[in-house]
């Protein structure tokens, strides 16, 4: 495609679009374990393959639709999270105040173990094959762009989920609270906010998001044991170009890398798409090396 | 006390050593190549534990170096001769963390761990990219040399690997890089170049791994970039220098000896299996023994008699 084809086409925006809002549901689920609580979580993507493969027995074993199955989904990735939580998280970290560098160190450590189980014991249950389902596949034109079925509820629902979790977090009290955890956690102390309610709430609704990417993303494209970790990936990148806590920034982050992915690779090949991916990984890396918790130490 | 067990442990090294020594002139081919793979996985996590162990910047990309050592060995295969490339497969991977240790050393905890592993699956996919758009998928090796030479290439890869750490361990620069590990600010104070000694650091990591990928590639015919590239290399490094634990060259010697028999006896039958023991034993080792097997022998000999034996003194 000519280069200004590509950069006027109404088809190339709604698939950034559709990726992005992806993306954000992903880093979303991210951010609040990492936010609360200081662990990066590198087996978040394989709580997305986990969901995928859910949505994908519910419909072609009982024919339930992936819409009706997203929220047990969502419910169960939370039960999940809040188990773990108990059960390996909870005793790495203490009350108000958070030894980060050790924590950081032995979390990533856990969560990549978690991560290595997760996957194989998928690919020891389901076989490492690619799997995929049709649909809503039915297309729809607005305009000159043509839209499947799914893409749009994929579209509409991370949307709206995003959208929910932010009303959350700025209009009520439980949700203030884990903001208030995110940016000072001694202070939030302090002030009576429960912290470990705050922690396994955040746990919980992290891993629910996680589950609820892995519907949409059963929806949209196949997927396999493996394909978790580009997600991780994809999160963080968000969640460093965005930042912490800042929701908004968190979803621009996240269209944007939609549009730097869709599109570059519409402009060069599809082999391309994991050196985008980690090209915009490292760099985002590099330009802020500290990562969030230098910059949010120095606007205190 | 100590003296005693530092030198039960020299015996035992020694012992190791020269059995590992003498294995081809007895051994069939089978045993030959598990005892190459304890010498490769010695080599690797000996020259991780340079940057990683003694800085505390833990490196889930050590593989980009063995990838980048056996793809220049692959590339100018029949057109140079072969001692000449493996050295030029260490040149290239020290070159390469020379090139990109200012920027990535910049970055730490936890995000160094991340970067570590962009930048080599970044380095893979830039190299896949490359041989698919060159046309060649993968490429064969006619007329390596035999398995006696590269057991003992790879010998002398993991000898020099464990002298280097201990050599570092030991000195001044390594007593440097400790003291970053604890606290890079308070250790900058006080006068430890922590830039210039990270970098040292992690260019002598990188060498020795350029060289064992070089060598590695020659132990098979075939050679495909997503292999030499896997991740499962860098993965199972840590899970090595971990189980093993310590502060010093002999820990990873204890965690090579446990992982490689383990996976010499499930990693080609279970390879699914193994990960999942592989990712139990992460969580295990890091939540019950953050100190590892070597931390485990320490405290046995901190028992009860040892105490008091030290008490008697």
């Amino acid at each position: 495609m000519p280069f200004l084809d590509v950069l006027t086409s109404g088809q190339l925006l709604f698939a950034a679009l559709v990726t992005g809002s992806l993306y954000a549901l992903v880093a979303l689920g991210l951010n609040l374990v990492y936010g609360t609580m200081r662990m990066l979580n590198v087996a978040h993507g394989d709580l997305v393959m986990l969901g995928a493969y859910a949505a994908y027995w519910a419909f072609t074993l009982a024919g339930v639709s992936p819409l009706a199955a997203a929220p047990v989904v969502a419910g169960v990735g939370a039960a999940l999270g809040y188990a773990l939580y108990r059960g390996l998280f909870q005793r790495l970290i203490g009350g108000a105040q958070i030894d980060a560098g050790r924590v950081e160190a032995n979390s990533l450590l856990l969560f990549f173990g978690l991560s290595i189980i997760l996957q194989n014991v998928a690919a020891l249950a389901f076989t490492p094959n690619n799997r995929a389902y049709q649909y809503l596949d039915n297309v729809v034109r607005i305009g000159n762009v043509s839209m499947t079925g799914n893409r749009i509820a994929v579209l509409a629902i991370a949307g709206l989920t995003c959208i929910a979790v932010a009303l959350f977090l700025s209009r009520s009290v439980a949700g203030l609270a884990m903001r208030a955890v995110i940016e000072r956690r001694e202070a939030a102390y302090i002030v009576g906010v429960d912290v470990d309610r705050v922690q396994w709430s955040s746990f919980a609704l992290g891993f629910g998001c996680a589950g609820l990417a892995g519907v949409l993303l059963s929806m949209l494209e196949q997927f396999s044991p493996f394909s978790g970790f580009p997600f991780t990936v994809a999160g963080f990148i968000v969640i460093i170009l965005g930042g912490l806590g800042n929701l908004l920034a968190g979803l621009l982050a996240a269209l944007l890398l939609g549009v730097i992915e869709t599109y570059g690779v519409a402009l060069t090949s599809a082999n391309l798409r994991s050196v985008l991916l980690y090209g915009v990984f490292v760099g985002a890396l590099v330009l802020f090396p500290n990562g969030l918790l230098a910059r949010l130490k120095g606007r205190r | 006390m100590a003296r005693l067990r530092s030198s039960a442990w020299i015996l035992a090294a020694a012992a190791g050593a020269a059995f590992l020594l003498v294995l081809p002139l007895f051994g069939n081919d089978y045993v030959v190549g598990v005892g190459l793979t304890v010498l490769m996985w010695i080599a690797l996590t000996q020259s991780w534990c340079v940057l990683s162990k003694m800085t505390g910047y833990i490196s889930l990309g050590h593989v980009v170096f063995y990838g980048l050592g056996a793809y220049l060995v692959v590339v100018t295969w029949q057109q140079v001769p072969l001692a000449l490339a493996i050295v030029g497969a260490g040149l290239l991977a020290a070159a390469f963390a020379a090139l990109v240790g200012l920027p990535v050393l910049r970055v730490r905890g936890p995000y160094f761990v991340i970067l570590s592993f962009g930048v080599a699956e970044l380095v893979k996919f830039s190299i896949m990219a490359a041989e698919s758009a060159g046309g060649t998928a993968s490429r064969i090796l006619f007329g390596a040399p035999d398995l006696g030479v590269i057991y003992f290439a790879m010998f002398a890869l993991a000898v020099a690997a464990t002298l280097l750490l201990m050599g570092v361990s030991r000195s001044r620069f390594g007593h440097g890089l400790r003291s970053l590990r604890e606290n890079e600010e308070a250790a900058e104070t006080l006068g430890v170049p922590i830039v210039r000694y990270k970098l040292l650091a992690f260019v002598l990591s990188a060498a020795i791994p350029g060289m064992v990928g070089g060598v590695m590639a020659l132990r098979s015919t075939y050679f495909v970039v997503g292999q030499v590239f896997d991740p499962m290399i860098s993965i199972t490094v840590i899970a090595m220098a971990i189980i093993g634990g310590g502060d010093d060259a002999r820990g990873p010697l204890l965690g090579v000896v446990f992982l490689a028999l383990l996976s010499e006896l499930l990693w080609s039958r279970a390879p699914l299996l193994y990960m999942v023991i592989l990712g139990s034993i992460l969580i295990v080792f890091v939540l019950i023994l953050p100190n590892g097997l070597a931390g485990l022998l320490a405290r046995q000999a901190r028992s009860p008699t040892a105490v008091a034996a030290k008490a008697a003194r």
